[in-house]
């Protein structure tokens, strides 16, 4: 692989292929991780990753600036930060994956935001706004107040109308990566929108007076809120807006501003001296320069995180996790545990069960009960290279998740075969066939050995049906496809049960490539999805969600996998380097460089 | 000469075209959508739609591959920018003209190869001569047994065990990095230093092996032992006759590898994170960003191309029985 590129296309072609496996597996699609390492029992955590159920509305106090000091914090430095990839996108409207947020933080303030609590809580609280918003009609209408003294970079106040224009170009032909819940929810019923720049404006999006922003969503969202908190809604100033190039160099509201941006390469940023601390709740904001760099491996920047030299003791990741090679070496030495971060993201993964292809409930429940989850994550890389057993549908991560284990898999991980043969036998399909699709990858070649062996142990006839990395979601996202069982993740776009099970189990949304990849489609739920999407108070409706999650996987459309963990490393040079529950990653919010 | 060089240009002129439609075909004969990778989680079929219509791959692919060819010579308008002549497309993944990323990248890439191929030719053909010379003696076996060391060596595996001894736990040199030459060379060198010496370390071994086994068959030839008999020096024979005649295999090899290198050595730079045109190829894979990718190709199968006119060339010098015509 040192210089294949001389004979040109066809071998361009092949390598292809092969290469998008790899990004296939770093972005988790298909089954990610690289095994655990061999010929060691996969490693244990010191202690428990935590589970985050508790969120929060916070209130106007609690949306008030500075954020809570780090004890032992001082101002000044330059934070060092190596990552594999620079961020796809910077201009917010483009901004989907939790990797590119973590950045943008630095730079882009949104009008919410959450605020983690040092027992690892999260409050939501205002981040432009003083306070999370507010609805007086059930989520229909959405009212914010934005606080004095917040500017952009050149000092001039952010106002209501800013916010309306960052709004409205969410509908730009330029900007289709974000997400579409503005689209979606702010557009009148029959009308067409496409951005502000032909002088066309939004009656749905009122700037009321200079500080006052209103929404008026076509149907009710009681967590609308959540998800203005979303970097894909950060600002954009109308009167330095460039359009198609404002994703190279977007204009700040936050701590820091870009100094130099080269693709690929690196990001430098400094402070914004227009930044007030007093108008933000969540950012500390301690050193004076962030220096990031892209092109650093997993396996590069645990070397470079244990060896601890020189600017290096300086440096973080956002991303990178330690590297499957080393994970023993970092778990067996307490001073390098010192210096990790770990937490669960809120992505989990699970096995969609065709339920168009399997229709018979029992024998869904029999694929749960005899899948062997114990063999199959430790190919995947084990706890903390992978994830905890997951055994829901919502993660820990999601406000009201419950945990509960219908199937009993927390006690026989490694698969009931005996039971299954049961719910078989009732269902009167003592041996069916299922054709289970995987991504063919190293890991996932072994996975499917696995999965077939604890699968036959229980009567059933497995058919694997290997997948080219390349079009895996093509062909498991048409609604007629061939197959019973393939793999499957989500994460929350913001930690509420809408976002954690409608778009993927409410029926009334199957279609080509969406991602009810399940199928499911029964009515009960379809109406349980309506009226815990209906709930105001975040509590009740959290309730009503976790009793969605249950009533979905009674009818076992899926069978749950992992929630994903993040185990990383960092500088000696540094502290206050914390784990952000709502990315999945390491944060920037707290770091500062120790005097 | 000049017919020799005109006819070579216009072959590589023709294979470059044909290199590029290959791999623009190839590109699309794959059954996936780069535009499904921009669009995000929850893509609707409109902003599918919107995304395809923005990267051009909304239009029939002969119809965008004549439109790929046109703009390298006419530059060309896209939804994020636009792209001076000479236009090899635009990046919708790093958002710039892809003419502009590889002239970011390639003296990166050109700094790597250059200072890594003074290493391993210096010492490759040097070991290479002098194990010739002492052939069946003591010299002869360590310079063999070596170089098969090092023909058995891989980067990943090198590059990473002399970062970790030499850099992270020692120090004795810097990480790698790329600096500017013109701004200041002893930083270029310095930061260099490591891949040049581990990229040689494989290099070298096959020259060494390559000069030695040329070199041994040279000094059976019939000329060099007339000149022998003529009364030449032994040095007079080996370096005059011998050591020329031996090297057309090796500056075909030289210029072969040249190509290749400059086309992008990836493993040594994704190793230890260089910024080069290899790293830049492996991104265009993974972000299945088509117009990088054709950039890159064609980059690397000029190198190759230009290298192979090069070596053809110098033949006629080294070995006067070699006519261009």
């Amino acid at each position: 692989m040192t210089s294949p590129r001389k004979r040109a296309a066809a071998t361009v072609a092949l390598f292809a292929a092969g290469a998008l496996a790899l990004s296939a597996c770093a972005s988790g699609g298909g089954g990610g991780g690289a095994a655990a390492p061999s010929g060691a029992a996969a490693p244990t955590p010191t202690q428990d990753t935590q589970a985050v159920s508790k969120i929060t509305v916070g209130t106007a106090q609690d949306s008030t600036g500075p954020a809570a000091p780090e004890p032992g914090a001082t101002k000044g430095g330059t934070v060092n930060m190596i990552d594999r990839d620079d961020f796809s996108h910077l201009d917010p409207a483009r901004v989907y994956l939790n990797y590119n947020s973590s950045a943008s933080k630095l730079f882009t303030r949104q009008l919410t935001e959450f605020k983690t609590a040092p027992d690892g809580s999260l409050k939501l609280v205002g981040d432009l706004a003083t306070d999370p918003g507010s609805t007086d009609d059930n989520g229909k209408t959405w009212k914010f107040v934005l606080k004095d003294g917040i500017k952009w970079q050149d000092g001039s106040a952010i106002t209501s109308a800013d916010v309306k224009h960052s709004f409205e170009r969410l509908f730009a032909s330029f900007t289709p990566e974000g997400p579409p819940y503005a689209e979606q929810w702010l557009l009148p019923e029959g009308e067409k929108y496409t951005g502000p720049y032909e002088g066309k404006h939004l009656d749905t999006i009122e700037a009321v007076d200079d500080k006052t922003i209103v929404f008026h969503l076509n149907s009710a969202h009681t967590d609308f809120n959540f998800t203005v908190a979303m970097t894909g809604f950060g600002i954009v100033p109308e009167k330095h807006d460039t359009k198609e190039k404002y994703d190279k160099m977007p204009y700040s509201s936050g701590p820091y501003k870009i100094v130099s941006h080269v693709t690929d390469k690196s990001l430098d940023l400094e402070r914004n001296e227009f930044w007030d601390p007093a108008t933000d709740p969540i950012r500390n904001a301690y050193p004076d320069k962030w220096h990031m760099e892209f092109g650093v491996q997993s396996l590069q920047s645990t070397d470079r995180f244990i060896a601890d030299n020189g600017t290096d003791k300086n440096t973080m990741t956002f991303h990178n996790p330690v590297a499957p090679e080393r994970l023993q070496q970092v778990v067996n030495d307490p001073e390098l545990m010192k210096r990790t971060v770990r937490g669960l993201t809120p992505f989990t993964t699970f096995f969609n069960i065709n339920t168009s292809r399997i229709k018979d409930v029992k024998v869904r429940q029999a694929i749960i009960k005899a899948f062997p989850m114990q063999q199959e994550r430790q190919l995947q890389g084990g706890e903390i290279g992978y994830g905890k057993y997951a055994t829901t549908i919502m993660s820990p991560t999601v406000l009201g998740y419950e945990p509960f284990d219908l199937y009993g898999k927390l006690a026989k991980p490694q698969g009931d075969p005996e039971a299954a043969k049961q719910l078989l036998t009732e269902a009167g399909q003592p041996n069916p066939t299922i054709v289970y699709a995987y991504n063919q990858t190293p890991v996932q070649e072994k996975v499917a050995v696995a999965i077939k062996t604890g699968l036959e142990k229980a009567g059933f006839k497995v058919v694997t049906k290997p997948l080219n990395s390349t079009t895996y979601y093509d062909a498991i996202g048409h609604v007629d496809n061939p197959y019973d069982l393939y793999w499957g993740g989500w994460a929350a776009d913001w930690p509420t049960g809408y976002t954690a099970l409608a778009p993927t189990y409410d029926g009334r949304q199957i279609a080509d490539q969406a991602p009810n990849y399940s199928h499911l489609n029964v009515p009960e739920i379809n109406d349980a999805i309506d009226k815990a999407a209906a709930i105001t108070d975040p509590v009740e409706a959290g309730k009503a969600w976790a009793a969605v999650d249950r009533q979905i996987m009674e009818q076992a459309p899926i069978v749950p996998e992992a929630y994903q963990t993040y185990f990383g490393l960092y500088g000696s040079g540094l502290g206050g380097v914390k784990f952000d529950i709502v990315t999945g990653e390491q944060s920037p919010t707290d770091v500062y460089v120790k005097q | 000469m000049y017919r020799f060089l005109i006819r070579r240009i216009l072959g590589a002129v023709v294979i470059l075209l044909i290199i590029s439609a290959v791999t623009f075909f190839l590109f699309f004969a794959i059954p996936r959508d780069p535009a499904r990778l921009a669009c995000g989680k929850l893509c609707t079929p409109e902003s599918l739609e919107i995304v395809r219509h923005n990267m051009g791959i909304d239009e029939p692919v002969f119809l965008q591959y004549w439109h790929w060819l046109t703009a390298i010579f006419t530059g060309r308008d896209f939804t994020y920018g636009h792209c001076d002549a000479p236009c090899l497309g635009y990046s919708f993944v790093n958002q710039e003209p892809i003419f502009n990323a590889i002239v970011d990248r390639f003296p990166t890439t050109l700094s790597l190869t250059i200072g890594a191929a003074v290493v391993f030719l210096f010492f490759g053909v040097g070991a290479g001569m002098v194990a010739a010379a002492r052939q069946g003696r003591a010299l002869d076996k360590i310079a063999s047994s070596a170089s098969l060391l090092g023909a058995s060596m891989q980067i990943y595996f090198v590059g990473v065990l002399a970062t970790w001894i030499l850099v992270d736990q020692t120090q004795i040199l810097q990480r790698p990095t790329y600096h500017d030459f013109t701004a200041n060379p002893v930083a270029w060198a310095s930061g260099l230093l490591l891949p040049w010496l581990v990229l040689s370390i494989i290099f070298t071994a096959n020259y060494t092996r390559m000069t030695r086994s040329s070199m041994v068959e040279q000094l059976s030839e019939d000329y060099v032992r007339t000149a022998r008999a003529k009364g030449m020096s032994t040095r007079t024979v080996f370096l005059r006759f011998a050591w020329r005649g031996s090297m057309g295999p090796i500056v075909t090899i030289f210029g072969v590898d040249l190509g290749v290198l400059l086309g992008g050595a990836i493993i040594t730079e994704q190793t230890f994170s260089l910024h080069g045109i290899g790293e830049l190829s492996i991104k265009a894979v993974e972000n299945q960003d088509l117009p990088m990718l054709l950039g890159v190709v064609l980059v690397s199968a000029t190198a190759i191309v230009l290298f192979n006119i090069v070596v053809d060339a110098v033949y006629a010098f080294i070995d006067p029985r070699v006519r261009l015509n």
